[in-house]
């Protein structure tokens, strides 16, 4: 007994000690917090190799990024009357006009050994920093929605970290646009070398060149009798500082410092006048400064050697630092080249702006877009997607959102709230360990949401939560198979191009489906507009509502001729006609109206639509055309305007063939009377209390007209 | 303990130009706003003059979105209105300043801004344009982003206040016009009277003395039939409207009554209707409490709209003379910000303007007097320019200030006070103190006052205290051709060249000034021979080497298309797509401008260099 008694109390000790040591090891940085590696540009050389060896070990790779904003107006973001054309043009805007200023990267690697998986999760601080002076700077201008800035702050994004430290980059497109430049500029340096001798107006340039053609004279003379370059350093000590002997390629030289410009160019001028045999030439030292040197040459040839060497040398260093500037998108290149599966969530704007960014400018069409993002990142996956479309997933998520914080506390709560129960659903949780630094946890604190290292993880684990209960098995090195599983691939490429109206694009055929894959719950309440029984009218009245314009149409084309009426801002409204005929009626009547503007048009029940004389009118097409605008007015009226919309009805074609679809208003290339009577006419059988108009019923005495006003205005009144 | 506290004070209070160091500005953000506002409004009460200074998020990138020197008034506002509009305000300081004989003690607040949507209104700024070297550049000076973002002051204008009460549904004492239609239309005499009639009965069984002793049971079913409420514990009775122009008729209708009914308007939250609400008072004193009770509500609940705009109607309130080191740039910022979004005007900007803030100083501009070849355009360089060429020592003080050790941001502000004593002592316009001698100093100092145009127009004076050899030419923008369609990178000599000799307008005295690498200006000396230009550019019989320039792609435009770019904002990145964009939707804007206007513009050799730069 009593000799037990140590041994226990030894290995208490020891079991203590050592769980003490995992625990403080494996929380290195701060222990309450998760842990993630955060890079910046000052780590980011050695955090990249590292990432390359995670990368390349990896299963798949999960992704997520924190931008400066969303969407450059109102009226741009996602609406169920958004087609998916127009949804993939405002993706588009959205991409190109927002800064990326975080980039979460986590690798995620089965461990067969230990059955679980091994994460490894980055935070890369992004910053659109322009680190080339000859790069075009409206490149570097950004928009900041100020409600995502908020947002950020809230999650206590640390801004100037990212400002000041944050990783710059270059896309390949803009990559290749500066080394193309450097080609051209190297080439035009070599074209045009002729000199102007700057005329010596001040005293003090006479003196300065005298000086230095003398100085130079006298080093120039003591290369030439005695090549022994300490002693003549030695006997120059007067301007020591600014003149400095030293090697340059095996040639003597002299190293220039501590002049200015101008006097730069004096001595430039010096040389070229006086001096057949040395030369003025400006190297880069350690692609930081330029420093100008005056070189000795034996012979022509040997300058001509000489004027190549420093050209290349130049060359070389501004193409090193064209690929310094590279930066964060070695990151990309590597997920491109490792060809690993990609893991988002809701994740089509993200890999918008990856192909923005990373990659170059993005194509006009969704389709265009989706094949070339393709070639560059052939496998991704959006888990959401993946828990909306099964129906094994949406047992598990039990009808709880699917936002990702949400499915990933239901999907995963082991992980989520450090659960370690041993009942049957933890069975089925796959075991995911956290490694940063070479040091492996598999217990910490909840991270901060909304962190872009945080959001990748969390999407991680949901990912292989969700493959695990699909039945989909982890294999070493199973990253191929993983992408071409069978049960995995019906999913692979397939993102939401918008979640409200549930259009999911594939990547890798392009086609855009409002349906999911296998899924049998699918709300499809909007896939069935039809686009062309859609127009769209702005510049109204204010305080109209998108119910009187209902209420105001109706009367005119009958009580069910509108189906809905959907206001896009409050300036803008999209009518959607029962049938699409109504469309080109609707169109012709306000063109009609607006053109005779007289008396009988104003009683007219559209008139209230019409009146100030802003209304304007067109189909679904006009707005896909405004959405394209790289204009963002904040009111879409605004917009319309500034995307040169002067017209105020936009007729469709088969109204008037031979044109091109818009007329100005005031061009009656229609026949006044057949399009008035026909439409009026229609007015007539259609509006019940319409005060009727068509000129031939002029009988209608004012008094006839004034209480049918009445009647309706009253009847407003008793309805509100 | 005492003495070194004491000490501690002097001597920072102390602190001249030599110290510049040791400065302190107070840094106001959100959380201690409200006790920095008071400190200011004593300040600003007790100082002379009120100096500015605002840093943007960034600065127009394109060369021609710049103001240059060829820009009149009108087309620099349109630049400063675009730039104003694209970038936000952070960082805002405000310095009243005291002037006293060789002395200037000032009280700099610097104020962090952010736009942040404190009512969910999508306002003051939806969105706003970063430059990232402007950011990386703040970074550097110290400016602490994270503080600002998270607990930067937001604001709203006048006009986004007014807005936002209609949209909170924030009630507003309603005030009857005036009649306001003679004829009112049937609709509109209909619900007049049913109003009318509705609270007359409402009105009447309150008054109805036979009904005061009726049983709780009877009375809530009278409350229920007559839609009587209570407004804390007066009655009230509400009107359902469905326009502005019923708001108006139902204010119409209760000021008949308004010996003790007292309206108030209650904006529609969201998508519901408005309604007008009428409180019966129960006797003369009772309503001018409960009109009192409404206003003070009212004002309570605005307070917290306003944000950082109540310094600027401090400011303004205070009508002191602000001093700003780039007015027009400042103001349009300030513009929107205070009062409404931008006129497209420029006339109705300054007219607005004015109202608000009746005496502006640009030591900018002061400072061309003095060097008008515009070389120091940025303050230190300005501040030593004088004090290597003027004997005008002046000591500034800065009033001290606790809990902000070591940060010194936002100094700029009192350079620019320090800068504008100086240049008020050189130009003899001593700005002693408001009270002393006050007309001959208002003489002095008037004439810089509210100039807001990018060069001062020359000025008989200029001649007289110009320190050095004045070659400014001058010409006027009829005499201006702009140029594009030239081959890219084309230097202004070589086009010079090409032009020289191509056609006998170009055989006299001309000019070319590169704009940006797209586009250039041609300056011609004589006057007439722009419009020979622009009218055989445009004519079929072309010939000889103008012929193939034009055949390349060369196209002219007069100074008034210049103009209507900046007006309709056609700020494309290259000048020269700004003209072709213009030209292909030529007919879909018309002139409704006068463009016989005769601008001066200033234009010197000299200045054509440096101020590409700026």
């Amino acid at each position: 007994m009593n000799r037990r008694c140590p041994v226990r109390a030894l290995s208490r000790a020891l079991s203590r000690a050592l769980t003490t040591t995992t625990a403080t090891a494996s929380q290195a940085p701060t222990p309450s917090t998760f842990p993630l590696k955060n890079v910046t540009g000052s780590n980011f050389e050695p955090a990249l190799e590292s990432l390359r060896e995670h990368v390349r070990a990896a299963d798949y790779v999960a992704v997520d990024l924190e931008m400066t904003g969303v969407t450059s107006a109102p009226w741009r973001e996602s609406f169920e009357f958004d087609r998916y054309d127009v949804r993939y043009l405002k993706v588009k805007d959205s991409a190109e006009k927002f800064a990326v200023v975080q980039f979460g990267v986590c690798p995620f690697r089965w461990d067969p050994q230990e059955l679980c998986f091994v994460a490894h999760p980055h935070n890369f601080y992004i910053f659109p920093r322009q680190e080339l002076s000859f790069d075009d700077p409206a490149a570097y201008e950004f928009l900041c929605q100020t409600a995502s800035v908020d947002f950020l702050a809230k999650y206590q994004f640390d801004f100037n970290m990212c400002i000041r430290e944050g990783i710059s980059y270059l896309s390949r497109e803009q990559e290749n646009e500066l080394l193309r430049h450097l080609e051209e500029s190297s080439c035009s340096q070599n074209k045009h070398k002729e000199f102007r001798d700057v005329p010596l107006i001040s005293i003090a340039d006479v003196l300065f060149s005298e000086r230095i053609k003398n100085r130079m004279k006298e080093w120039h003379d003591e290369l030439l009798h005695d090549r022994n370059c300490e002693q003549f350093n030695e006997s120059s000590n007067d301007s020591k500082q600014q003149l400095q002997t030293i090697f340059y390629r095996t040639r003597p030289a002299l190293a220039l410092s501590g002049f200015t410009a101008h006097q730069l160019r004096l001595i430039q001028q010096v040389t070229r006048n006086h001096f057949e045999d040395i030369v003025y030439v400006c190297v880069n030292v350690q692609n930081t400064c330029v420093q100008p040197l005056l070189v000795y040459t034996d012979c022509n040839t040997d300058k001509d050697l000489l004027m190549k060497e420093v050209e290349d040398e130049n060359r070389r260093g501004e193409e090193l630092k064209i690929h310094s500037a590279v930066g964060f998108r070695h990151v990309i290149d590597l997920l491109s080249s490792e060809q690993k599966l990609i893991v988002g969530h809701n994740c089509f704007l993200d890999v918008a702006h990856i192909y923005r960014k990373f990659f170059g400018q993005l194509p006009f069409t969704a389709e265009e877009f989706v094949s070339s993002a393709n070639k560059h990142l052939p496998y991704i996956i959006d888990t959401k997607v993946l828990l909306n479309s099964s129906d094994i997933l949406k047992y598990w998520m039990r009808r709880s959102k699917t936002s990702l914080s949400s499915s990933f506390a239901r999907l995963c709560p082991q992980i989520a709230l450090g659960y370690t129960s041993t009942d049957l659903a933890s069975k089925a949780c796959v075991k995911v360990e956290v490694q940063v630094d070479d040091v492996r946890a598999s217990s910490w604190n909840a991270g901060a949401k909304h962190e872009a290292g945080y959001d990748a993880f969390m999407t991680g684990c949901v990912f292989a939560q969700a493959c695990s209960h699909l039945g989909i098995k982890f294999h070493p090195h199973s990253s191929e198979i993983l992408a071409h599983d069978e049960i995995l691939e019906k999913y692979v490429n397939r993102l939401f191009l918008s979640w409200n109206n549930q259009n999911i694009i594939d990547l890798s055929t392009g086609s855009v489906t409002g349906n999911s894959v296998g899924s049998t719950y699918f709300n499809n309440r909007y896939s069935k507009i039809s686009f062309e029984n859609i127009i769209l009218i702005w510049g109204f009245p204010p305080k109209l509502r998108a119910r009187e314009i209902k209420e105001c149409i109706s009367k005119v084309f009958g009580p069910t001729s509108v189906t809905s009426v959907y206001s896009l801002d409050k300036t803008t409204v999209f009518v959607q006609f029962k049938e699409a005929g109504l469309v080109s009626d609707f169109l012709g009547l306000k063109e009609t109206l607006e053109r005779n503007d007289d008396p009988i048009s104003i009683l007219n029940p559209l008139w209230k639509l019409l009146d100030g004389g802003n209304t304007c009118a067109a189909d679904y097409e006009t707005y896909k055309e405004i959405c394209s605008s790289p204009v963002s007015k904040v009111y879409f009226s605004d917009q319309a305007w500034a995307v040169g919309i002067k017209w105020k009805t936009k007729l469709l074609k088969s109204d008037v063939p031979g044109e091109e679809g818009i007329q100005k208003q005031g061009d009656a290339n229609l026949s006044p009377d057949n399009a008035g009577d026909s439409v009026l006419g229609k007015t007539n059988m259609k509006g019940k209390k319409s005060a009727s108009d068509d000129i031939d019923r002029r009988s209608f005495s004012c008094g006839e007209i004034l209480d049918s006003l009445c009647a309706h205005e009253a009847e407003r009144v008793r309805t509100y | 303990m005492a003495g070194t506290a004491s000490g501690l004070f002097l001597r920072r209070f102390c602190t001249n130009t030599s110290g510049a160091r040791k400065w302190s500005v107070a840094q106001v953000f959100r959380s201690n706003f409200a006790d920095s506002l008071e400190r200011l409004r004593a300040d600003v009460s007790g100082s002379d003059f009120v100096a500015v200074s605002l840093r943007r998020t960034g600065s127009p990138s394109a060369p021609w979105h710049r103001i240059s020197c060829f820009d009149t008034l009108e087309t620099a506002y349109s630049k400063a209105r675009h730039a104003a509009e694209k970038f936000q305000v952070l960082q805002f300081a405000v310095c009243p300043f005291e002037v006293g004989a060789s002395k200037v003690v000032a009280h700099p607040y610097n104020f962090h801004l952010f736009p942040r949507d404190e009512l969910d209104i999508k306002r003051p700024s939806y969105s706003f344009v970063c430059q990232s070297s402007h950011l990386a550049s703040m970074v550097d000076e110290g400016f602490d982003f994270n503080a600002c973002i998270y607990d930067g002051i937001s604001y709203l204008s006048r006009e986004q206040e007014r807005l936002a009460k209609v949209w909170k549904g924030i009630a507003v004492h309603g005030k009857h016009l005036e009649k306001s239609s003679p004829s009112p239309s049937v609709a509109d005499a209909v619900f007049l009277e049913r109003t009318r009639s509705r609270i007359k009965q409402w009105k009447n069984a309150f008054e109805d003395s036979s009904t005061r002793n009726d049983e709780p049971l009877v009375r809530s079913m009278r409350k229920l039939i007559l839609g009587s409420e209570e407004y804390g514990s007066r009655p009230s009775t509400t009107i359902d409207v469905c326009s502005q122009r019923q708001v108006q008729l139902a204010l119409e209708v209760l000021a008949e009554f308004s010996e003790d009914l007292v309206p108030l308007v209650i904006p529609a939250k969201g998508a519901g209707a408005w309604v007008v609400r009428a409180i019966l008072t129960s006797s003369k004193e009772d309503k001018i409490l409960l009109e009192q009770e409404l206003q003070n509500l009212e004002h309570e609940q605005t307070k917290a709209f306003q944000g950082f705009r109540e310094v600027i109607e401090l400011i303004s309130g205070a009508q002191k003379p602000i001093v700003s080191h780039n007015s027009l740039n400042d103001f349009t910022s300030i513009y929107p910000m205070f009062l409404a979004p931008l006129p497209s005007n420029v006339d109705e900007f300054l007219r607005s303007l004015c109202l608000v803030f009746p005496q502006v100083y640009d030591v900018n501009h002061m400072m061309k007097e003095i060097a008008p070849l515009g070389k120091t355009t940025n303050i230190p360089t300005a501040l030593s320019f004088l004090n290597n060429r003027f004997f005008a020592p002046i000591d500034v003080e800065v009033s001290p200030v606790t809990g902000s050790e070591g940060k010194i941001h936002g100094l700029n502000v009192v350079r620019i006070s320090h800068l504008f004593v100086k240049l008020c002592s050189i130009l003899r316009s001593a700005p002693e103190s408001s009270q002393s001698d006050s007309s001959h100093q208002a003489g002095t100092l008037e004439r810089f006052a509210n100039i807001f145009r990018p060069w001062p127009s020359a000025d008989p004076l200029d001649e007289s205290i110009s320190i050095w050899r004045n070659d400014t030419r001058r010409v006027n923008c009829k005499d201006v051709v702009f140029l594009w369609g030239f081959r890219k990178g084309l230097s202004t000599k070589m086009l010079k060249s090409q032009l020289q000799g191509s056609h006998r307008v170009f055989s006299e005295n001309f000019d070319v000034r590169l704009v940006d690498k797209s586009c250039a200006i041609v300056i011609f000396w004589q006057p007439g021979l722009s419009d020979t230009l622009l009218s055989i550019m445009n004519s079929s019989d072309v010939s000889g080497p103008l012929w193939d320039l034009v055949s390349e792609g060369l196209k002219a435009a007069g100074y008034e298309t210049y103009t209507k770019l900046c007006r309709l904002g056609l700020f494309e990145a290259d000048l020269a797509d700004a003209f072709d964009h213009n030209f292909a939707n030529h007919d879909d804007y018309s002139l409704d401008h006068s463009t016989g206007k005769n601008y001066e513009i200033h234009s010197s050799s000299e200045s054509m260099i440096y101020l590409e730069d700026l």
